[in-house]
């Protein structure tokens, strides 16, 4: 590892400045960028960052005060002891209950580092690539395309003597199609996180949006339903998921935004839910989390029951739990019907949402139809307009899930959802 | 007194100007924008507090935008050193080759642009503000709002709700920039402020969140009269606890100005920004000059048309602050554009090239997007309704310039029968709809007006950048969900 003057001099300044405890992150990032009106290049950008992200901890009694800020990469000697002396002062200000900063697992604190190694030309060129043998027709193609590659290199160091470092790729495609027929044009907006590039996967998923618009040419309003069987087959149904897993973390529990308590029944009876260390092409696939904890796999859910919370070191002792961290993976399984299975009888399945939201206080869902199926008396025709609402506390009786599953970056869920009883309000 | 401008970007501007010559002798247009924006940010509830040195804006580094044979491009880095500016300038053209050695391996043509014009132009503003963030006593700043949170629990309970937490969060910045080319220097330092109260309730089987904003383009001052929003907190969650569900369906409603904003931000506010234009991606291309709503449908957008988060000098591309009539009495009059966009449409400027960070690109975004008032009042509004809703308070909102669809998802809605407020209340609320169907059912407008800058947009799912939006009270008919 290269030798950083501006971090030693920024540890050196944090070790004499009276602070109890302290946390340095430093971040770099490397990134190149390109942007396609069509398939011509509108805009190219490259990008090298670095900032250091400092908390200083002070005890009092059975509190802890703590402070935090950036400290800029090129700041001088002055400029840190500055913000390290400021920091100790603001920690004085804010004092919550008392917790301990992570403590290493090997006895010199200082972990292998985990690299990956990451070839910036060759993932753009992968994405370019890709982008440039998309399957368009006459009538389907693409408008434009937002291609994000960069590699993250994090370094965490704190007083209790951890010292650990993660390198890994991070890519963002976003990708507009459009469809036209008879003089009429729409479009369809997808945003894909990622590790590096899936060639494969990509052209998939863009060729189905691409299938999608053409339905949503010859779409009808969507009719005043009432209620209707919802499926979703799409990375909305990450919203839905992401409402478990946000449910049990540490910091919604303690702060009574959540009610969950391990042991309830929270989640159909089929349900698993864990985090993974590792997710094959995750955009976020460090192998500890930015308090500098190992992250592991730990089962949440069970056989619908929650099991255990996760979450950040402050509020995961504050529920007794010693060995949490901030996972950033996951994986639900569990579901025993297949697809096919779930699309039986009558249902509204949407694959474009304008934003399809899941009110983490509330439960509430609620998202305007782009364009769904409604599979009604054996037909199936496409519609759009109008909007689905329900509240997951209610629907969560009701909810099936598939075996088969699909990833959405950090998330692999059940490739198909069924949610029994949603408001559909028609779009006439 | 007046914002100081950066100390440390004018240290850097010497050095920064040395990097634009040396790659003006490769590229044919140079700019660079710095920037240096310190602030801070705390939250004090019941269950947790905390104070941090860091806003969303806050941050130091700078970003040189070079033009070459049709193209933009950009390189973005922190750790400028005026005394390594040719490493520096070497760096940047060994990465820009890089890339344009791969961009010929795969056939990628450029979208030709002409190249942006360099005239001379010198700004330095230093915006009023009473205090400044950096220079703020935050032990006094943390125990009124801790006040905050304790007067909320206490009041909350005497109002007979089961109060979980109050939330007090305020965050103010400072923001500095520094766009400089060969022949314009541009130099503003402005602060904005933020604050919020949360009260999370419940009544046992269900829980609810509300909260009250305010914010300004000012410093910590702004926190002076933060308590004064905690009753609206309480009374909001109060109403959110005793709130059923709408039957789905068409009504007349009447937008309350913070409703009417997201309305303006997410109809015409999105669906004009030219960018979109350039993709073909916006319906409002085609409809310059055509009704797009009723006559008494009048919006603008720009820095200057609103003093409140996002009234800047310049944007981040170097060009000047604007006021622009979006829609006049029903007809869509113009839209607002970035720098490069308005190259490739022929259009002029209007101030609108923004970025989420010095790292990030820079497209056409909102600043402020505000209504203009009519002559009606509030009173005569609800009056004039047989049966529908008074809407309040915003959740979010989603765009669609090629469709011109609105999803717009609010917290409550206040029943209306015969002239009247029942005390009823629905919650929360999907407003559907087709945008000029909306607009063209405005009927009344309010003489008064609100503007809200407590949130920030995103382009499609990225991209977060401040904007502020609001109007006068609207009567129109949408569809409820």
């Amino acid at each position: 590892m290269a030798e950083n003057q501006a971090l030693n001099r920024l540890l050196n300044i944090l070790k004499t400045s009276g602070a109890d405890a302290w946390e340095v992150t430093d971040v770099q990032e490397k990134g190149w960028e390109f942007y396609l009106i069509r398939h011509a290049l509108d805009q190219n950008r490259v990008k090298e960052l670095e900032s250091f992200r400092v908390k200083v901890y002070r005890k009092f009694d059975d509190c802890l005060g703590s402070a935090g800020a950036p400290v800029p990469a090129d700041a001088d000697e002055a400029e840190m002891k500055r913000i390290a002396a400021g920091l100790y002062q603001d920690a004085a200000y804010v004092r919550n209950p008392f917790y301990t900063l992570n403590k290493p697992e090997a006895e010199n604190g200082a972990e292998a580092a985990e690299s990956e190694h990451v070839d910036l030309k060759a993932i753009s060129g992968d994405f370019l690539a890709t982008i440039s043998g998309l399957p368009e027709t006459d009538t389907e193609d693409l408008n434009s395309c937002e291609i994000f590659v960069s590699e993250l290199r994090k370094r965490y160091i704190n007083s209790e003597g951890i010292d650990v470092t993660v390198t890994y790729p991070s890519s963002m495609v976003e990708a507009v199609v459009n469809a036209r027929k008879d003089g009429r044009e729409i479009e369809l907006y997808r945003m894909y996180d990622c590790g590096t590039c899936d060639r494969e996967q990509l052209t998939r998923d863009l060729a189905e949006t691409m299938r999608y618009g053409r339905d949503r040419l010859t779409t009808e309003p969507t009719p005043a339903l009432e209620k209707a069987d919802l499926i979703l087959s799409t990375d909305a149904a990450c919203a839905v998921y992401e409402y478990f897993i946000d449910h049990l973390s540490s910091g919604m529990v303690y702060r009574g935004i959540s009610d969950w308590k391990t042991g309830d029944t929270v989640a159909p009876a089929e349900m698993k839910l864990q985090t993974a260390a590792f997710l094959p092409n995750s955009s976020e696939n460090g192998a500890y989390d930015s308090e500098g904890a190992r992250i592991r796999d730990l089962t949440l859910i069970d056989g619908g029951k929650a099991v255990r919370y996760w979450g950040s070191r402050q509020f995961s002792q504050y529920l007794g739990l010693e060995d949490s961290f901030i996972a950033s993976n996951f994986v639900v399984s569990g579901g025993s019907a297949s697809a096919e299975e779930l699309r039986q009888g009558d249902w509204l399945e949407v694959v474009e949402f304008s934003d399809f939201q899941v009110d983490d206080v509330t439960g509430d869902i609620a998202g305007e139809i782009r364009l769904a199926y409604l599979h009604r008396d054996g037909k199936t025709v496409p519609v759009s307009g109008g909007s689905v609402s329900g509240n997951m506390n209610e629907l969560v009786k009701g909810m099936r899930f598939s075996a088969e599953r699909r990833q959405y970056d950090t998330l692999l869920i059940p490739a198909v959802t069924r949610l029994d009883g949603v408001t559909v309000t028609g779009a006439v | 007194m007046n914002a100081p401008f950066s100390p440390y970007l004018t240290g850097m501007a010497p050095g920064l100007k040395q990097l634009i010559s040396l790659l003006r002798e490769q590229y044919d247009y140079v700019s660079v924008l710095a920037t240096d924006s310190t602030g801070f940010q705390t939250s004090i509830s019941q269950k947790a507090k905390s104070v941090s040195r860091e806003t969303l804006t806050t941050e130091r580094g700078a970003v040189v935008r070079v033009y070459r044979n049709g193209l933009y491009s950009e390189a973005a880095f922190t750790g400028f050193s005026p005394d390594r500016v040719r490493e520096t300038f070497e760096k940047i053209s060994r990465e820009l080759e890089e890339q344009f050695s791969l961009l010929e391996a795969a056939g990628i043509k450029p979208y030709e642009t002409a190249a942006l014009p360099d005239g001379e132009r010198t700004i330095f503003a230093e915006m009023e503000t009473e205090r400044l963030p950096e220079a703020e006593n935050l032990a006094g700043l943390v125990a009124r709002l801790s006040e905050i949170s304790d007067l909320g629990m206490k009041k909350g309970a005497d109002m007979g709700i089961q109060m979980i937490d109050c939330q007090a969060r305020a965050s103010s910045t400072h923001v500095c920039k520094m766009f400089l080319t060969e022949k314009q220097d541009l130099r503003q330092s402005y602060t904005y402020s933020e604050g919020m109260i949360a009260a999370l309730v419940t009544d046992g089987e269900r829980t609810e969140m509300s909260y009250t904003a305010l914010s300004g383009r000012c410093g910590p001052e702004l926190f002076d009269g933060m308590a004064e929003k905690l009753p609206e907190a309480l009374r909001i969650a109060k109403d959110l606890l005793a709130a059923e569900h709408v039957v789905p369906g068409e009504y007349d409603v009447i937008t309350s100005p913070e409703v009417t904003g997201l309305i303006a931000h997410e109809a015409f506010g999105h669906g004009v920004e030219m960018d979109m234009f350039v993709k073909g991606r916006a319906l409002g291309a085609d409809y310059i000059g055509k009704r797009v709503g009723s006559d008494r449908v009048t919006m603008h957008e720009g820095a200057l048309c609103a003093v409140d988060v996002t009234s800047y000098a310049f944007d981040d591309e170097g060009i000047p602050a604007g006021d622009v009539t979006e829609i006049e009495n029903g007809i869509l009059r113009t839209g607002i554009c970035d720098a490069l966009s308005a190259l490739r449409l022929g259009v002029q400027p209007t101030g609108n090239g923004k970025r989420e960070s010095f790292s990030h690109k820079a497209y056409t975004r909102m600043t402020n997007t505000v209504f203009d008032s009519g002559n009606s009042t509030l009173e005569e509004m609800i009056a004039s309704i047989q049966k529908g809703y008074l809407l309040e308070g915003m959740q979010s909102g989603m765009e669609d310039p090629k469709h011109w669809g609105i999803q717009c998802i609010l917290d409550r809605g206040y029943e209306i029968i015969d002239g009247k407020l029942t005390g009823k209340i629905v919650s929360p609320l999907v407003m559907t709809g087709y945008v000029p169907d909306l607009l063209g059912s405005v009927s009344m407008v309010s003489r008064d007006r609100e503007v809200f800058g407590s949130g920030y947009c995103g382009k499609g799912h990225k991209e977060w950048v401040k904007v502020a939006d609001g109007g006068p009270y609207l009567k129109a008919k949408v569809r409820l969900g």
